[in-house]
Parts: structure tokens; sequence; C-alpha cells
């Protein structure tokens, strides 16, 4: 019977998509699922951004978008660097717009897609799938 | 912003979704059509019956 591999290497292999979507996959050879990945969560991401979606601090006045919060650091690098950038900042007049709900619908989405493609490599790695 | 259409934003979005399911699930070609079409029918009917909803009790 083949030796597992540790935790530990199957967290070093499905971490690295916290910087580029896709990027474990691409690491463990999956190159077309990856840039597939890489097309889908991007395209997610850059539309809840361009209808005016928010990146959440974690300081949000509201519960709920503390909790969109959670969901968006999925995303990882691209997270904090358009909160560093300034990217969809929380602007309390666009709360009001009739796309912000839908905005931050595409952002929370794209998050939470980035983090099942965490647990996915995660899988591969420890031999749960092909 | 790039457009206020709310129709077009949810197919966008359901495509999104269907896509990233069908090539995260796929074994094959077929199963990944398969996927795609099945979740894209669901969250564009699904969608539709909860608008409906929406506009049906809002009088």
């Amino acid at each position: 019977m083949p030796a597992r591999p540790s935790s530990w290497k199957a967290a070093a292999y499905s971490l690295p998509t916290l910087l580029v979507p896709g990027l474990s996959h691409w690491v463990l050879g999956r190159r077309r699922r990856a840039a597939a990945f890489f097309c889908i969560v991007g395209l997610t991401f850059a539309f809840g951004l361009l209808l005016d979606g928010a990146l959440f601090p974690f300081s949000a006045p509201n519960w709920l978008y503390r909790l969109a919060a959670v969901a968006q650091v999925g995303l990882g690098a691209p997270y904090f660097i358009g909160r560093l950038v300034g990217l969809g900042n929380l602007n309390p007049t666009e709360v009001a717009n009739v796309m912000f709900g839908y905005g931050n619908t595409f952002l929370v989405t794209a998050g939470l897609m980035n983090m099942l493609l965490i647990m996915d490599a995660f899988d591969i790695v420890v031999g749960r799938k092909e | 912003m790039i457009f206020r259409d709310h129709f077009l934003t949810l197919v966008i979005f359901s495509v999104l979704v269907a896509l990233f399911f069908g090539v995260l699930n796929h074994r094959d070609r077929h199963s990944f059509v398969i996927s795609v079409c099945k979740t894209l029918a669901w969250m564009v009917l699904g969608s539709l019956a909860f608008a409906y909803l929406m506009f049906w009790t809002g009088h």
C-alpha cells in the first residue's frame, strides 16, 4: 500500500491557490483545469468589481458584511491587493446602487469558489480524488 | 458600472457558476456538458421562480 502524503505536504500544494486562483492545480499538473479555474474565478471577481460590489473589511458596521468579508478572504491575494489599492471600497452612496447587491454576490461567490479549489487540490494530493 | 440589466447579470452569474462546477466535477466531455446544463437549468429556472415570487408577493 503506497504511503499517503502528509497533511503538511497537502497543505503546501493546496495553498498556492490563495496567491493565484488555480495555481495549485497548475502545480499538480492539471494545466487545462487550472487555466479554466483562473478564467472563471477571475471573471467572477472582475464582474463583481465592475458591478460596483464591495470588498468588505472585517470592521464593517453590519454583521452580514463581516460574514461576506469571511467569504471574500477566500480569494486570498486578490482580496488583499484589492483592499490595498482601494478597489471595491465600501462607499455609503454605493449601497443604494441597483447593482451593489449583484456585485457583492459575484465577489462572495468568487471567494467561495477559491475555497473549494483549495479543498479540491488538497483532496487530489491526499488521494481522495483522481 | 457596465450594465444594469438584471436578467443579463443573472445569466452571466449562472453561466460562470455552472462552468465552475462543470470543470470541478467532470471526468470526460459528456459529464462536463451534463453538469453544466443541469446547474444552468436549476439556477436560471430557480432564479426566475424566485423573481416571480418576489414580484407576486410585492403587490
